[in-house]
């Protein structure tokens, strides 16, 4: 009986939300008046190439438009990680008894292709966060890129430790680093996270004003979280 | 340097990024830092506070982005009320629970005190900006902190509560993003005051989607029936000075969310009494089941969200009075469902059987706590002179006002319920002969501060509410103002 309460709600709900988006013109150009914008989304797409420099305007809306909100989530991770490591990670109470991360060794194929692979996923991601105001991309993605890097490293090698002590040293300085900006914008400009005005030129490495800067940070610190993230989750004890 | 709205949230940021290098300094950086960053806090609030109310609203702009392209943050004297006394009391159970968990080593403490500090300024984000989706960035914040602290205890049940509340959570978290979404695609805009101008040109269909939407989320945040079964759990299992920090901070920041949808945004025929019907609802259930409940904290529990229901209510009614009476209530919920669980969590710290018939006889070993309890428990159910006789009082005079007597006679009997079982659990702590060893646990020097403070505010505020009601008056005004709202954040063009 209840399943098929369950399963009447459940096909109210999706009626009502077909009814809705059926009426919502996904794919058409709804952005209005490009010259005189009076929808955020057409004033973005205008501004972003003169007034910040930024080629990839979606970096333009995450970094700087809506720079706030990317702090905010940018701690949300912070948040989790920190939350993750209260529930599971207890080392210090507990008997310091040596964690089995990886039970089966791995064969010489999958550690030598590891090994060359590893690095070049930490260099394609620091180039994606270094691009993200050029190219599609960005620090959240740069950063996931990196840990999945280390995840190779930490399921491929049992042995393999990640520097607890500089991971804590970089996450921190990255969010400060991002808090900082922020900070100077304030003081230099008046406003919270307000970028510079030499915003060099659109297309160049260094254009955007403290764009890159940011994503940079971020990069950083979305890297140094995850991989504490995975590294937590993988020290597990099974109990 | 000048003070703006937006220190409330790069302060604790700057700490919560900076105490994991700061403990490899200074080992007790981590209990040290929030304190101060939650003073800083109050001291801002109160400049700012002081600020609103003679040169009125102040909207910030972020990022240089002038609203509505920007993010901005907004101080109204209703949120900037709201922010000062969520500061205030997050500093207070930040006081409390200063020497929580000392004696553990490691990480610990320090995991406790960020996501304690950043819940709290969470919820001021909450508060305090003027862009929908910057609100749901915030309330992600507050909901990824409460189901850590949830699931604090591993002993307890924790992680059971921890995981019902993150799931239903998440499901709130959609719902919302849903409905903003709806929202955006209809209006074109984010900015708050903007999407309340142009929502006269929403189709009617898409309007109530987006608010079921908007209700079915920000309901659960704020502890609407029938959507508040994980308050329970989590209230139980937290620690205590979470649970306090629910009650106070939490809970305050969803009712505050949901009232801002409804009253800014929404144009909507109808909301109001579904409010009152909702709120009722929601109090006499919660109210019923709080008789039923063995565990003190769990009475508690349901006793918070039974007060929310009547903040719902008075909400609903919607008169200035009334909306009045809500802010009133929202203070006094806040003080002293705050101190209920602080005294509470030494009686249950104390007790050998952790049910309410552990109180028996509690007053001898804890006399000044006993004291405090009580009158925190008078407090709440409405007794003159402490303050929430006040609130209370207003609420029932606005009903009145609107002719609701049915109402009137509804919040009156489920006052009666309340009265019955907290006169039952202060019953036990005096008049029940039970043997008792002598206490292990005296409350500390900090906690016992922290608790005589609130409890001199609800006499303070009891014999002499009119060093509120100034502020409650415009806090009222400001959110009934819509037109005032929009014209003062998009006018600043």
């Amino acid at each position: 009986m209840k399943k098929y309460i369950i399963f009447i709600l459940i096909a109210i709900l999706g009626l009502t939300l077909a009814q809705t988006f059926k009426a919502i013109p996904f794919g058409a150009d709804r952005r209005g008046d490009l010259e005189n914008p009076d929808k955020v989304a057409a004033y973005y797409l205008k501004e972003s190439p003169e007034t910040l420099q930024t080629a990839n305007s979606i970096t333009a809306i995450v970094v700087n438009f809506r720079g706030f909100d990317t702090l905010g989530e940018v701690t949300v991770l912070f948040l989790a990680a920190t939350g993750l490591a209260s529930i599971l990670y207890r080392k210090e109470e507990e008997d310091e008894e040596e964690v089995e991360r990886v039970r089966l060794p791995s064969s010489s194929l999958v550690r030598t292709g590891a090994k060359i692979l590893f690095p070049l996923m930490l260099l394609l991601g620091i180039y994606v966060f270094v691009h993200g105001h050029l190219t599609p991309g960005g620090g959240f993605q740069g950063g996931a890129i990196i840990a999945t890097g280390f995840l190779l490293m930490l399921i491929t090698y049992k042995h393999f430790e990640t520097n607890h002590k500089v991971m804590v040293w970089l996450e921190s300085l990255a969010g400060l680093a991002f808090v900082a900006v922020g900070l100077y914008g304030l003081f230099a400009y008046g406003s919270f996270l307000q970028n510079t005005h030499s915003v060099g030129t659109l297309n160049d490495l260094i254009s955007g004003g403290l764009i890159p800067l940011i994503y940079i940070f971020i990069g950083i610190k979305v890297g140094t979280e995850l991989t504490n993230i995975l590294d937590i989750l993988l020290k597990i004890k099974k109990s | 340097m000048v003070i703006s709205p937006v220190h409330y949230i790069v302060a604790p940021l700057l700490a919560a990024f900076a105490i994991p290098l700061l403990t490899k300094l200074y080992k007790d950086a981590a209990r040290v830092v929030p304190g101060i960053v939650l003073f800083y806090n109050v001291i801002i609030s109160f400049v700012l506070m002081q600020q609103v109310s003679q040169t009125g609203m102040i909207s910030e702009v972020l990022a240089g982005w002038r609203p509505p392209w920007g993010i901005n943050l907004v101080l109204t004297p209703f949120t900037a009320f709201l922010a000062t006394m969520i500061s205030v009391l997050g500093f207070i159970i930040w006081l409390y629970g200063f020497r929580f968990k000392r004696t553990l080593k490691g990480g610990v403490v320090k995991h406790y005190e960020i996501l304690q500090m950043m819940m709290v300024a969470g919820s001021i984000g909450v508060i305090i900006t003027g862009d929908l989706f910057n609100m749901f960035v915030f309330i992600e914040i507050v909901g990824i902190t409460a189901y850590s602290l949830t699931a604090f205890y591993r002993e307890r049940n924790g992680a059971e509560a921890g995981f019902k509340y993150l799931l239903i959570g998440s499901l709130a978290s959609t719902f919302l993003l849903l409905a903003i979404l709806i929202i955006y695609t209809q209006t074109g805009t984010l900015n708050m005051a903007q999407i309340a101008e142009r929502m006269a040109f929403v189709p009617h269909t898409m309007k109530v989607t987006a608010l079921i939407f908007f209700l079915i989320a920000l309901g659960i945040e704020a502890e609407m029936f029938p959507l508040n079964a994980w308050a329970p759990d989590a209230y139980e299992q937290a620690p205590s000075p979470t649970s306090a920090t629910f009650a106070a901070v939490v809970s305050i920041a969803g009712v505050y969310a949901l009232v801002r949808v409804l009253f800014t945004l929404f144009d909507v025929s109808g909301v109001h009494n579904y409010l009152i019907v909702m709120g009722f609802v929601t109090m006499l259930v919660a109210e019923i089941t709080a008789i039923a409940q063995k565990n003190l904290k769990r009475m508690l529990a349901y006793s918070s969200i039974g007060q929310v229901g009547l903040v719902l209510i008075a909400f609903g009614i919607g008169s200035k009075l009334a909306v009045f009476g809500a802010i009133f209530l929202m203070l006094n919920h806040a003080v002293i469902k705050s101190l209920l669980f602080m005294t509470g969590s030494y009686f249950i710290y104390n007790a050998d059987d952790k049910r309410l018939i552990g109180l028996n006889g509690m007053h001898k070993q804890l006399p000044y706590v006993s004291a405090l309890f009580s009158l925190a428990a008078f407090a709440i159910v409405g007794f003159p002179p402490f303050s929430g006789f006040w609130s209370k009082f207003y609420i029932l005079i606005s009903a009145s006002d609107q002719k609701m007597m049915y109402l009137i006679i509804g919040i009156l009997l489920v006052t009666i319920i309340e009265l019955v079982y907290y006169l039952r659990a202060v019953g036990r702590i005096y008049f029940a002969k039970e043997e008792m060893e002598d206490v292990a646990h005296r409350p500390s020097v900090n906690a016992l501060v922290a608790m005589s403070l609130l409890a001199l505010f609800i006499i303070v505020v009891g014999v002499y509410p009119d060093i509120v009601t100034g502020y409650l008056n415009d806090a009222a005004s400001a959110l009934l103002d819509k037109a005032h709202y929009i014209q003062q954040i998009l006018g600043s063009k």
